[in-house]
């Protein structure tokens, strides 16, 4: 176990941070820990000493980590950006899946490249399932929408509900438009004449 | 034939001539298209910028100068071909501080030197007593903001090396960290500090107009080869931001470009906050106000155009503000970085700048881009 490198995670969106964690200890690596809450970064860093650090783009905090480069008095060892500068095509792609990570100088390559990788793969899950439940929410609220305005035309024209479903396709249809478009125009246009 | 180019940018108020360019059609009149990606560090900026994901970058003078140097952490020349501001950054206290300061003086600090010179007593007083330095925030390692309480600590006699630490605090966490006493003081833009000052965290002690009259804040950061590869397109991109340039410069069309700026995809604060920082004109505490027209400029001056002597003034203060010894081929690598010659192809310029000094410095050595070991020589001296 001499030789598990500590990874950090730094993220303060907690789902994220479990997602990467568990992908990490599931492919051994049992050295992994959290931060979430970054106030004297450098100073809970330098406690810490991890060997990889990992940190999602979005955060701000990736400016405070710059300083290592220069305050050899706060952390002990140098650190260096993942991976090499020349191997641009792995840092396009983890910039891409919104992380970044940072390695003590010594680690070896294809171990952090491993661990690059998991990270990345993780990172691109969550941001899947977020995109996925932002899908449903939309078509939930969609659907929504769509019985309020077959609602508006049943009473407004005496129609049945199928009767007002396929008037509102209809001229969806005829005007080049999304069935969407079509009842949130119903239900704007109602709210307007109230 | 309509040309794209990805510009990166960080929501700062700095960040006008790019947002401008968009937003008032100049780049679509110059046939250009400009798509703005806004970011959260200026890590990411530069990151994205040397690996091909942006075209072009918002990006502070001092990190595209290290950047290009290999100093810090990424070692990709870069090219500087344009300008985009001077000053709009102040020096904000934490509120204890602040009050120290007042007590010293008998009243509250009215200009840099007295407020330094107040200062150097409480930090003198503090270190008899044996408490621990003051931390100043700034946004960067290499940063003007950096440089700027350099140049306001030396004024007091201040030592920045030994008598205060630097920590890098990003801006929007600037108040919360003053707030808990992370940080004592911090150099930041605005928002920042007015929002230091609503909340009764802070109050600002120095603008940044008062310490340098031109040094470069942000500048337009380019990739060598992007220059090299697409030179049409950069031109049009210059032209495009010297018109941007022109029209953010004239106060009559500062509520145009404050609520420009406000909407939520840039900046997302009030117009009104935006507009305080464009005419200058900021509560600096709980009762007074103060107003500066360099508070924040964006063309005059010779600030859109990229003169190499300020690429080299900004490689010394690097060097000088992390103790390194001069080396006369970085300082020429540093020169290299800002390109006039592109400037001028793009903009049709053959006017040399008129500034002897293109610094402006209100306080401490001459700088004289000849003798950079002069200059950093009297730095040390303090």
């Amino acid at each position: 176990m001499m030789d598990q490198p500590s990874i950090l995670i730094i993220d303060e969106n907690h789902a994220r941070a479990a997602i990467i964690q568990d992908g990490l200890r599931e492919a051994g690596h049992a050295n992994v820990r959290w931060l979430s809450e970054t106030g004297n970064l450098l100073k809970q860093i330098a406690k810490i000493d991890p060997d990889v650090i990992v940190i999602d783009l979005e955060s701000p905090n990736r400016d405070v980590l710059e300083q290592m480069f220069q305050v050899s008095r706060l952390v002990k060892r140098p650190v260096a950006m993942f991976v090499d500068q020349s191997d641009s095509a792995s840092i396009r792609e983890a910039m891409m899946a919104g992380v970044s990570a940072y390695v003590v100088d010594g680690l070896r390559k294809d171990r952090v490249k491993h661990i690059l990788d998991m990270c990345v793969q993780r990172f691109d899950v969550f941001s899947r399932l977020t995109e996925e439940l932002h899908e449903a929410k939309t078509a939930l609220a969609d659907r929504k929408v769509i019985e309020r305005a077959k609602g508006i035309l049943m009473e407004a024209k005496s129609l049945n509900e199928q009767e007002a479903y396929v008037l509102m396709r209809k001229t969806a249809m005829d005007q080049k438009r999304r069935l969407i478009e079509v009842a949130r125009a119903i239900v704007l246009a109602e709210s307007m004449l109230k | 034939m309509t040309s794209s180019i990805r510009v990166g940018f960080i929501p700062l108020i700095d960040a006008a001539i790019p947002i401008a360019a968009r937003e008032c059609g100049f780049a679509e009149r110059e046939g250009l298209q400009i798509e703005l990606v806004r970011e959260t560090s200026w890590a990411n900026i530069r990151d994205k910028l040397i690996h091909g994901l942006f075209d072009a970058s918002h990006m502070l003078a001092p990190l595209a100068v290290a950047t290009s140097l290999g100093i810090g952490n990424a070692k990709v020349p870069l090219s500087v071909p344009f300008g985009l501001n001077a000053n709009g950054n102040c020096i904000t206290l934490a509120a204890r501080l602040y009050r120290a300061l007042e007590e010293v003086l008998g009243h509250a600090p009215r200009d840099p030197r007295q407020s330094a010179q107040a200062l150097k007593r409480v930090i003198d007083r503090r270190k008899a007593n044996g408490d621990p330095p003051i931390t100043f925030g700034v946004v960067f390692p290499f940063s003007v903001h950096a440089i700027i309480v350099r140049h306001w600590l030396r004024l007091g006699g201040i030592d920045p090396h030994n008598d205060v630490q630097f920590q890098v605090v990003p801006p929007p966490f600037m108040v919360a960290r003053l707030s808990e006493g992370e940080i004592e003081g911090c150099c930041v833009g605005e928002p920042w500090n007015s929002r230091a000052v609503e909340s009764g965290v802070g109050s600002i002690v120095v603008f940044g107009s008062e310490i340098s009259r031109c040094a470069p804040d942000k500048v337009l950061a380019l990739r060598n080869e992007t220059v090299v590869e697409n030179p049409e397109s950069i031109h049009r991109l210059l032209r495009t931001y010297q018109l941007a340039a022109r029209w953010c410069q004239d106060s009559s069309n500062h509520a145009n470009l404050a609520n420009m700026l406000a909407q939520p995809e840039y900046l997302n604060v009030a117009p009104k906050t935006v507009l305080n920082a464009l005419s200058g004109s900021l509560a600096v505490n709980r009762t007074e106000a103060r107003s500066a027209s360099d508070f924040l400029v964006f063309q005059g001056d010779g600030i859109n155009w990229p003169d190499p002597r300020k690429a080299r003034w900004l490689y010394a203060e690097i060097a000088s503000g992390l103790r390194r010894p001069l080396d006369e081929g970085q300082a020429q690598a540093a020169a290299a970085v800002f390109r006039p010659d592109v400037f001028d192809a793009a903009t049709g310029n053959n006017a040399l700048p008129e500034a002897q000094d293109p610094i402006g410095l209100h306080f401490g050595p001459a700088f004289d881009a000849s003798d950079l070991k002069a200059y950093v020589d009297a730095l040390a001296r303090g």
